[in-house]
């Protein structure tokens, strides 16, 4: 399979009082054409970010880099988006209410979307057009295009037929409704409706089911495989639920503090995990199929992410239960015993627990003890 | 002492052969009274009531962790709260140690507040920012008078070590703590008083997985070092599985099954417990391959809930009448067919215009064919088309009350008519 979308070291950073945060350091993959690719990451941009004012300060300045766990698309600069070379995408994001305007129906915005796609088709290089969305739905609905009565029947229709696609019954009456009468689980067919209007090579689904009850979700990602199955659609899911992840994807990518640490086929991942990171979040989630027991949490927190705390070490040193000497270097990412596409960030890939003096326990200060109960790291 | 002239609904009390439990809640109802517009006002209209809990009784045992598992809306947190008597109950009862919640006053009222505490969700709203860790756990100290202020602080470090923080953590404030150890704090503050019942209401959704294991490790040590009762509410059920004894489940308002956990997770009996488990994606690499029918629809207003089971809607095992011999899935294109007819909802005007444009003849013969394909999605056998098919008619024509009543009599069904009940499962399939 061909690749579809290179992602190349990529950065994602903001300032803040205290300094320059690295959300995204240096991330590169590949999305190959047609496969589900996963990336699955704890929330945590740091904890320095968890005071809700900071939070909304950096929310307010650049509403593209929040999130330390997910690359987002759409934030990308220029320069970088320009560097994807080619393939279109669109985005499903987690809440979709606030994807969709409030005072116009459904029906227009896919409508409109139509449109768009339409215009693009007709001239290729307009490109801005052609990352239909979020920001781009709420620049139409700003007043620069006229709204529904620009719209003609054609792409009503098809507006129509995209919601009959992506399951939604009465698609004519429903088409007609504004987002408010539509439950969460709908909305988010709707969303998707939207997406499929910009015909995109690639879907990206940013936590597209976080905020649906486990049997809307159900249902999402039962669309979501068959549009998979039935298009060959291309599909980024960033998703925090390893569970999502199982049920989907075909190759994934483990982030933390910023970083990919592992990557591989879901089952290089899920069975033969060589990061200790990846290792403690399997271990740390409770198993539907089997009976209490204790779980393995990882011990402490998530990492600072400000570039003056950060240093060259592996990021997980200061809760890995291995770390050792070795790990004082930024260790580089290399292949792990699995599939040609299996590997991790991490020295356990060429030597084994011991081959190298261990840390000791309070190596990083008084930093969490290991013993899986979170000591506390203030 | 249920609600007087009431039908019991739902799963019934069992009475236990372990004596009488620590928390016995007994038909308790939470109506909110939402949407009280002044057109409403003005009109007279009354403003219809939210039925967030409507009539769930089931009892907690000393020792136990009962999970309380829905999903939103259902009205779970509703009932953590309102057991507590955080917000005032509809209707019902609440004993504790067999004493009423809601008739205590005074000495009685404060001695339930010291043994029955709440954990919330979210570790960073419920701590006050302005004030130190190590004040926010004394606090209810304070309130109830207990010890001499170097006891409480005494008893505030002790508590902090146990846990999982340090006792010099006393005098930091919420913003220096990572959202797991804001958790400890809350849990802190739960336990001070040493009471013996504690609520908590999905006391790790807010938190990352690895940390979640953190906090449920630690809440099985506290319970098991200070002989605590847990009612445990939350949406995960993987959480639910790990943690419970035994399990309510709660769908619209109303308990549908309790069972231990085993039974649950093992064994569910009503077909809503069956498809929540079965929607709930498992972290394994043979997950792909499961197949996963999805629950179809979405949950209705908790305003106006269907008569007799409110899972009807929804349930993929809904019972055809005697005699009747459709599939399920012909049986349930049907059922939901009727509730259009019922509500109103079917494209009448907008197939009769459509008609118009296609040039094509718009009687009720047509308009009733062309709902007929739009609606039915699957053959009928004959007979039964044709019952569709004069109910159709009949909606073509303005005779929406007839239509109902046709397919009514034809399609009424015992999950619509007669609200189940059962002592471990609320469904018509499983009446001992
Ligand atoms: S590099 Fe060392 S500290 Fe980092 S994850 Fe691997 S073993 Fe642990
Ligand atoms: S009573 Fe009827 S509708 Fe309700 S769960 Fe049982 S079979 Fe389904």
């Amino acid at each position: 399979m061909a690749d579809l979308l290179r992602v190349r070291d990529l950065q994602t950073r903001f300032f803040t009082q205290e300094g320059q945060v690295n959300a995204v350091d240096g991330v590169s993959f590949e999305v190959r054409e047609g496969e589900v690719f996963g990336v699955v990451g704890e929330s945590g941009s740091g904890k320095r970010l968890r005071d809700a004012d900071l939070a909304a300060d950096v929310r307010a300045d650049r509403p593209d880099a929040v999130d330390g766990s997910f690359v987002d698309l759409l934030g990308l600069p220029d320069r970088v988006r320009r560097g994807l070379r080619g393939p279109t995408f669109g985005t499903v994001f987690q809440d979709p209410a606030s994807s969709l305007n409030p005072s116009l129906t459904v029906g227009e915005q896919i409508a409109e979307a139509v449109e768009v796609q339409r215009r693009a088709d007709a001239n290729p290089r307009s490109v801005d057009s052609r990352t239909q969305g979020y920001g781009l739905a709420k620049f139409l609905v700003g007043g620069t295009v006229p709204g529904s009565g620009y719209l003609d029947e054609a792409s009503e229709a098809r507006a129509v037929e995209l919601l009959e696609q992506v399951g939604i019954p009465d698609p004519a009456e429903r088409a007609e409704e504004y987002p408010h009468e539509y439950s969460g689980g709908m909305l988010q067919r709707a969303l998707i409706a939207q997406v499929l209007a910009g015909e995109p090579d690639l879907l990206v689904a940013d936590e597209p089911t976080t905020a649906l009850d486990v049997t809307v979700q159900a249902q999402i990602l039962d669309l979501l495989a068959d549009l998979q199955a039935e298009r060959g659609m291309t599909i980024l899911l960033i998703t925090h639920n390893l569970g999502v992840i199982a049920r989907m994807c075909d190759r994934i990518a483990v982030m933390y503090a910023g970083e990919i640490v592992e990557r591989g086929t879901l089952s290089d991942v899920f069975e033969r995990p060589v990061h200790p990171y990846t290792q403690g979040l399997l271990g740390s989630v409770p198993d539907l199929d089997s009976v209490g027991g204790r779980l393995t949490p990882i011990a402490g927190n998530v990492p600072s992410l400000l570039d003056s705390e950060m240093g060259e070490r592996c990021y997980f040193a200061d809760r890995c239960p291995k770390a050792m000497e070795a790990c004082l270097d930024d260790p580089d990412e290399r292949s792990a015993a699995g599939s040609a596409d299996h590997t991790a960030r991490c020295v356990l890939t060429g030597m084994d627990y011991g081959d190298s003096p261990p840390l000791a326990e309070d190596h990083f200060g008084d930093g969490p003890s290991r013993d899986g109960h979170d000591g506390g790291d203030p | 002492m249920g609600r007087a002239g009431t039908a019991t609904t739902g799963v019934t009390r069992s009475v236990s052969a372990d004596g009488e439990p620590l928390v016995d809640v007994d038909e308790l109802v939470k109506h909110f009274v939402e949407n009280d517009t002044l057109v409403d006002r003005l009109t007279g209209t009354e403003p219809t009531a939210v039925r967030a809990v409507d009539g769930v009784s089931f009892a907690v045992h000393r020792g136990e962790t009962l999970g309380l598992v829905g999903e939103s809306g259902c009205g779970k947190s509703t009932a953590g709260k309102t057991l507590l008597g955080l917000q005032e109950p509809t209707d019902g009862d609440v004993r504790f140690r067999g004493e009423s919640v809601y008739d205590r006053s005074g000495a009685a009222l404060a001695e339930f507040r010291r043994e029955a505490s709440i954990v919330f969700q979210d570790p960073f709203s419920s701590l006050d920012p302005r004030k130190t860790v190590g004040a926010t756990v004394k606090q209810p100290m304070d309130v109830h008078d207990v010890g001499t202020l170097a006891e409480r602080r005494e008893r505030v470090r002790d508590l902090l070590e146990r846990v999982g923080l340090s006792a010099d953590q006393f005098d930091r404030y919420p913003h220096e703590f990572s959202g797991g150890q804001r958790q400890r704090v809350a849990i802190a503050r739960a336990l001070v008083l040493e009471p013996d019942f504690v609520v908590l209401d999905e006391p790790t959704s807010a938190l990352d997985v690895s940390v979640q294991a953190q906090i449920l490790n630690l809440l099985a040590d506290l319970q098991a070092e200070m002989g605590l009762t847990y009612l445990f509410i939350s949406h995960d059920l993987s959480v639910i599985r790990h943690i419970c004894d035994r399990v309510a489940v709660m769908y619209l308002g109303e308990l549908v099954e309790v069972a231990p956990a085993g039974g649950i997770f093992e064994n569910p009996r009503h077909p809503y417990t069956q498809a929540l488990l079965e929607s709930v994606p498992r972290v394994d690499t043979t997950e792909r391959d499961r197949d996963v029918v999805p629950l179809s629809g979405d949950v209705p207003s908790p305003r106006d809930p269907p008569s007799g089971c409110r899972f009807r809607t929804r349930c993929p095992e809904v019972i055809p009448p005697d005699g009747c011999d459709l599939s399920q899935q012909a049986f349930r294109a049907v059922m939901d067919l009727r509730g259009r007819v019922e509500n109103g909802t079917l494209p009448v005007g907008r197939l009769r215009t459509e008609l118009g444009a296609d040039g094509e003849r718009a009687d009720p013969e047509a308009v009733a064919e062309r709902l007929y394909d739009r609606t039915v999605d699957r053959e009928l056998p004959a007979d039964h088309a044709a019952s569709v098919r004069d109910a159709l008619r009949a909606v073509a024509e303005g005779r929406d009350a007839e239509a109902a009543k046709l397919l009514r009599e034809r399609y009424e069904t015992v999950c619509e008519t007669t609200p189940p009940t059962g002592e471990r499962a609320a469904c018509h399939l499983h009446e001992d």
